[in-house]
């Protein structure tokens, strides 16, 4: 069973699962938004992971001080999002029945004195926060490790936790994409939210079949393709990155078979058997054009579609070219790690010359 | 949210309060376990359990010495001192007046201290503002000034004038209130003399109470002023850590739990309060480590500056029940992240090497001697470049006369597996090991051996004995052997028990030798080793024709007959032409590989891969072989292995070995081949480093040497740097041990081998060297080490002629006067001269002291057991002489040489009146002048 589970892990297996599982979940909301939903999966996942926990190397990496805040992300992220599924369900039915949402219900409506109604919980939750703050420090205290040594690395060096996403990343995209130009694509998209999503529906009230598309881009850029990749980063990464299952001992001598070709060898050598054109334009010409169509394409063939004509009329020409650039730039990094999973592919657009690797 | 709540609020105001409340509780407890977590130190209890020990000790202490006080005598002196005080009493009147006046004078001092300082002080500005007049040339203001301050001066001398009267009376007053005093002073110093131990004694255990000042002072918040319980450390100058950045000054903690280590009398308490073993030696105030400069980690190992628990200091237990134990006790794991652990109790040794580089044996660090003996033995340093070693000679014999030393066959079997001819062999195995037993491997190396036999024979120059042996008698042989001192170097079948005992291993264990050598090459040999090998270390005995060719004829008695049936199988040449392929195609394609192997006939193959093999396997690291001169060692250096990291160790799949760098060491020398087992290894990757069939001791030992092998750097003023005459001594003993004289000389009690034969009488044994360099003379030293002739005539064993360089000579023979702290020439006068009468008196002294009954070469035709008198003048030092004279068992324990003045008393009362210093001048005079004669 632990050695299934270890299989299933590796990411080209856990990720499509992870994304099924997200897709499945969202479409299946309104089961899943129940209370007694919540009492099963808890019944069946509780043992689960108690038995998980009886593993030495799953208890170890689960409690190393480093990754506390994951496990709490882990606990917090999964019940605050069923939370948000359970709410959006209760509105959603009622929507359905015609009533009103909870939150627009008049008793709701009703306003209150900030102080103390506001000011005053906040004082609560600082004291608790920093009595948290305390009691953590003093249960997982930091270590005191060896003076640094420029020399000797730790291995795994790892980032930390909130940025272990981005390190991921890295495994799938060259040093400048992972590091700066998606992270600033994330950081773009999440401050143009506001201008681009001009649709009313939802503003103060949970619901989920009023903003389908907002919540499932939104939700699987979140869950699947920032919170997998930190756990993944965080669990299931060890000694020269390399990956190892959830009960797995961290071995310092693992091997794993890798072996990446860039898309133009791939076209010009195994395809054509031909030798790499020495022009580099020419070279890797086909990463080129599969990129340009990707990005100049895409968007007018989506805007000539039904869906696409729908959002242009809701939100102008300019909001949904912008928006769906964004999308663009969020799933090239699964069809890059779909492709490396299948192919072996290192980069599309392999031109080091230039330091641009895509 | 409920419709009970007053309008515009969400909450129960009460019930709001009632959660702060809750909350700001818990956050204050928060604070306080804080605060708690930051107090409660464990080694704060360590540091009260030491003082209860400390104050048991000193309570026992003062019980005995209250014990061992006199009371009586207290009692008496106590009654003095009152007697002395009633006497007081009835001169009330003197001592108040006497008081009285000291005290008046004490207040006239005072008022003239002032004075004359302020006189003082207005002189210097004065002198101040007249010296900027006049220069200035302000002539009258400079003038009136002046007048100004030649009137202050005169107040000043009279000023100071009164001060030395004052002072005169004042010890006048005192002097005659200490008379009047006198009785009740007196009895009080003999009483302090009587109980000032036991004073101080009390003073120190009342240091060791827990009263409620102590209390206070260690209290939470309280403790930053002035605790008494506190970290204490060492900060050392002249060691330092290294910051990767920069080197900063080592800071040892480790005092703060084991804090009664500098300090005798808890040698049997547990740990962390035992006294240190060797307090001699180490941490003590006097001993040549000191706390203070030292510190613990510097030896030690760990990390010195962690105090927080037991493990992270990096603590290494002994061995698996000791770890079991901590692991109960103080919850221990293995340290992480630590670049230098601890090193084991028993490994402590190692730490010596770091400051002590510059020589072969440390003194006292018998466990690192013993490593290093045995890498000496196994000569680990031929393969392994180790610093420090790189003066040493090849560890193996040469082999540029092979041919004409032993047979093809035997050379076969021989390297095919050493042990089967000889199980004692330091020539380690090769093949049939654990990662070549496979049959393919197999047939690949009987083809290689058989190539290396045909390439070392092709290379072999012939060499022809220049003596036959004539036949012998073998048991007198095995007698020679016994007595004249073979087993200084080598152990000999038909000596198992003592061999054992004396564990020799300059030379090689000789079994077998029957089988191995013929009868010609040995007599010669024994005649003459230098005849065969120019450079050997084997010396020449002196041995007549008779007595070699006895010895040849025992030795040749001993044979190996199962190994002499044995045959070495012939080359499969297919397997020979596999292993050619694969060195030709390492660059080329193979079929490149293949012309060139086509190209060359069979008797070119053989030699070919006999070339190649000798490089693959390194025959050439430890033994001269034509052609591979300069080469450099085959295997890793190990100069820094102390200081690998962990995780640069390949452990294989070998997963109970202990994950240490000791454990693998230790595991690699007892069978270096296992990090091979379970890999698919293709024949010429295979490990390569022999097994030497050690004993687990002697791994152990040797991994204790190497692991000191540490990269640190050392501040030049931390190392311990030889002086100028410590290196002379060292150039010295580096001969000394090179020709292995330490196997049967003990050298300042050092060594000295072959002694283990002679326990029942160690005088019948070489002698014991102490104080050689001033014992004997330089010139004499140097003429002997060249032509040796026997001195002590009842010795049956005997000092060999060495085959060595003048250079070599002088080494030893500076060696040896700078070990002593000798000056070259000590004053050697060509004649004695004599005080008037003193000659007479030697005479007789010589005669009543019956010198002659054992010194009796020259004198009479008595066979002689001690050295002749007559070649004294020529061989000792006349300070020597007399210091032998003097004391004889100072100089050498157990000698025969009687002590006639034991404790300066002198056995003849007569002569010079008993003067046991006059006596010994005479006595050396007269033993001087034998020789000048």
């Amino acid at each position: 069973m632990k050695e299934i589970i270890n299989w299933m892990a590796e990411p080209i297996r856990s990720f499509p699962t992870f994304a099924i599982l997200f897709f499945l979940m969202l479409k299946h909301y309104k089961t899943v938004g129940t209370k007694k939903f919540a009492y099963i999966s808890l019944a069946v996942f509780f043992p689960a992971i108690c038995w998980f926990c009886a593993d030495p190397n799953f208890i170890k990496i689960i409690l190393w001080p480093d990754n506390i805040p994951i496990n709490i992300l882990i606990i917090t992220i999964t019940f605050f999002t069923w939370l948000t599924l359970y709410k959006c369900a209760e509105n959603d039915n009622r929507i359905e029945a015609g009533q009103l949402p909870l939150e627009a219900l008049p008793e709701n409506r009703e306003k209150v004195w900030s102080w103390p109604n506001l000011v005053y919980t906040e004082l609560f939750m600082i004291i608790a926060c920093t009595i948290f703050l305390i009691v953590w420090a003093i249960i997982f205290k930091a270590p005191l490790e060896e003076p640094a040594n420029p020399t000797w690395a730790p291995n795994p060096a790892k980032a930390p936790w909130y940025f272990l996403g981005l390190q991921e990343m890295l495994v799938y995209f060259d040093p400048w994409m992972a590091g700066v130009v998606l992270p600033v694509i994330i950081l773009v998209g999440l401050i143009l939210i506001p201008y681009i999503d001009t649709n009313p529906k939802g503003n103060g009230y949970y619901t989920f079949a009023e903003r389908k598309m907002a919540i499932t881009g939104f939700m699987f850029g979140w869950l699947v393709l920032w919170i997998y990749l930190i756990i993944v980063g965080t669990f299931l990464r060890g000694p020269n990155w390399t990956f190892y299952g959830p009960f797995e001992f961290w071995d310092f001598h693992k091997v794993e078979p890798m072996y990446n070709v860039n898309l133009s060898e791939y076209f010009w050598i195994k395809i054509f058997n031909t030798p790499m054109p020495t022009s580099l334009i020419l070279r890797e010409i086909p990463g080129i054009i599969i990129t340009v169509i990707y990005l100049l394409m895409i968007p007018p063939i989506i805007g000539a579609t039904k869906f696409g004509k729908k959002i242009i009329e809701k939100s102008g020409q300019i909001r949904f070219y912008i928006f769906v650039m964004l999308v663009l730039g969020m799933t090239s990094l699964p069809i890059k790690m779909i492709l490396r999973w299948l192919f072996d592919l290192k980069y599309i657009i392999a031109l080091p010359e230039w330091e641009l690797n895509l | 949210m409920s419709k009970k709540n007053e309008p515009g609020m969400a909450y129960n105001m009460s019930k709001l309060n009632k959660v702060f409340a809750l909350l700001s509780i818990i956050f204050l407890m928060s604070t306080i376990w804080v605060f708690l977590d930051d107090y409660l130190r464990p080694w704060k209890l360590v540091q009260i359990e030491a003082m209860k020990i400390k104050k048991n000790k000193l309570t026992k202490d003062l019980k005995k010495e209250v014990g061992s006080i006199d009371e009586a005598s207290v009692i008496k002196v106590e009654n003095d001192i009152k007697e002395g005080q009633s006497l007081l009493e009835g001169r009330q009147d003197q001592l108040s007046k006497a008081d009285q006046e000291l005290r008046l004078t004490l207040k006239d001092i005072q008022d003239e201290t002032i004075e004359n300082g302020k006189l003082n002080a207005q002189i210097s500005a004065i002198g101040f503002q007249q010296g900027q007049a006049w220069a200035h040339h302000h002539k009258e203001k400079s003038d009136r000034l002046y007048a100004k301050m030649t009137t202050k001066k005169n107040l000043f001398a009279i000023s100071k004038n009164k001060l030395k009267a004052l002072l005169v009376k004042k010890k006048a007053a005192k002097a005659h209130l200490l008379a009047l005093n006198a009785e009740v002073l007196e009895g009080e110093k003999t009483l302090n003399e009587l109980i000032s131990t036991r004073e101080l004694l009390k003073k120190a255990l009342a240091k060791t109470k827990i009263d409620p000042l102590w209390t206070f002072r260690n209290l939470p918040f309280i403790d930053f002023l002035d605790p008494t319980l506190k970290i204490q450390q060492v900060v050392m100058k002249n060691i330092t850590d290294d910051r990767y950045f920069q080197h900063v000054a080592k800071v040892d903690r480790c005092t703060t739990c084991h804090t009664l280590i500098n300090q005798p009398g808890y040698e049997t308490e547990p740990n962390p309060h035992r006294t240190h073993p060797r307090l001699d030696l180490m941490l003590g105030k006097d001993s040549p480590h000191p706390l203070k400069s030292i510190g613990c980690t510097s030896c030690h190992g760990g990390e010195g500056q962690r105090v927080h628990d037991f493990n992270s200091i990096a603590h290494t237990p002994e061995n698996e029940k000791q770890k079991a134990e901590w692991i109960k006790k103080y919850n221990w794991h293995a340290p992480h992240k630590v670049p230098q652990i601890m090193y084991k109790k028993s490994m402590s040794e190692a730490g010596c090497v770091k400051c002590h580089s510059d020589v072969e044996w440390i003194p006292q660090a018998t466990v690192l001697n013993e490593g290093r003996k045995n890498i000496e033995k196994f000569g680990c340093y031929g393969c392994h470049k180790i610093k420090g070693w790189e003066h040493k000679r090849k560890p193996g014999p040469s082999l540029l006369k092979i041919s004409s030393k032993v047979s093809k066959k035997f050379f076969k079997s021989w390297v095919w597996s050493p042990k089967s001819f000889n199980r004692h062999a330091k020539m380690p195995s090769f093949f049939n090991q654990d990662n070549n037993k496979r049959p393919d491997f197999m047939n690949k190396n009987i083809a290689e051996v058989n190539a290396i036999a045909e390439f070392i024979w092709s290379k072999s120059k012939t060499y022809k004995p220049f003596m036959r042996y004539t036949g012998g008698n073998a048991k007198k042989g095995k007698e020679l052997i016994g007595t004249v001192g073979c087993m200084g170097c080598h152990g000999v079948e038909g000596f198992t028990a003592q061999s054992k005992k004396i564990d020799a291993y300059a030379g090689p264990y000789l079994t077998g030798t029957g089988s191995k050598v013929n009868a010609d090459w040995l007599v010669s040999w024994l005649k003459k080793p230098s005849h065969f090998q120019e450079d050997t270390i084997m010396p020449s005995f002196r041995l007549s024709d008779v007595e070699a060719n006895n010895i040849t004829a025992y030795l040749m008695s001993l044979k190996n007959r199962n190994f002499e049936k044995l045959s070495f199988e012939k080359s499969d040449k297919v397997a020979r032409d596999q292993i050619l392929l694969s060195y030709f195609s390492a660059f080329d394609t193979v079929n490149v590989a293949q012309a060139k192997l086509d190209k060359m006939d069979d008797r070119e193959r053989v030699l070919e891969l006999g070339h190649r093999s000798v490089g693959k396997y390194g025959c050439y690291s430890c033994h001269n072989i034509d052609g591979f001169e300069g080469r450099s060692p085959i295997g890793p250096e190990l100069s820094k292995v102390g200081s690998k990291p962990l995780t640069q160790f390949g452990y294989s799949h070998e997963h109970d070995v202990e994950h240490s760098r000791d454990g693998w060491i230790q595991a690699h020398l007892l069978n270096p081949r296992r990090w091979d087992n379970g890999i698919d290894k293709p024949f010429k990757d295979l490990l390569r480093m022999p097994n030497f069939d050690m004993t687990a001791k002697e791994a152990k030992s040797i991994t204790t040497a190497l692991i000191g092998q540490v990269a640190d750097y050392v501040p030049v003023a931390g190392l311990k740097r030889l002086s100028a005459n410590e290196q002379i001594t060292e150039d010295g003993m580096k001969v000394v041990t090179k020709f292995n004289c330490i196997g049967c000389h003990q050298i300042d009690g050092f060594r000295g081998d072959i002694l283990a034969h002679f326990e029942d009488d160690l005088n019948e044994g070489p002698p014991r060297l102490v104080g050689q360099g001033h014992r004997i003379q330089t010139d004499w030293f140097y003429h002997f080490l060249g032509n040796v002739k026997p001195i002590r005539p009842s010795l049956s064993v005997r000092m060999p002629s060495f085959n060595l360089t003048n250079d070599e000579k002088n080494k030893i023979v500076a060696g040896f006067q700078a070990k002593s702290n000798e000056k070259v020439f000590e004053d050697v006068k060509t004649a004695v001269v004599w005080l008037p009468g003193e000659k007479v008196g030697a005479k007789k002294l010589f005669k009543s002291l019956d010198c002659v009954t054992c010194h009796s070469g020259g004198f009479n035709n008595d066979e002689a057991t001690a050295p002749n008198l007559h070649k004294v003048s020529k061989r000792l030092r006349p300070s020597w002489v007399r210091k032998w004279l003097t004391e004889p068992q100072a100089i050498l324990e157990g000698t025969v040489m009687p002590s006639f003045w034991e404790d300066g008393v002198s056995t003849d009362s007569e002569i010079f009146g008993g003067n046991a210093e006059r006596q010994i001048a005479a006595l050396t005079k007269y033993v001087l002048e034998l020789g000048l004669k």
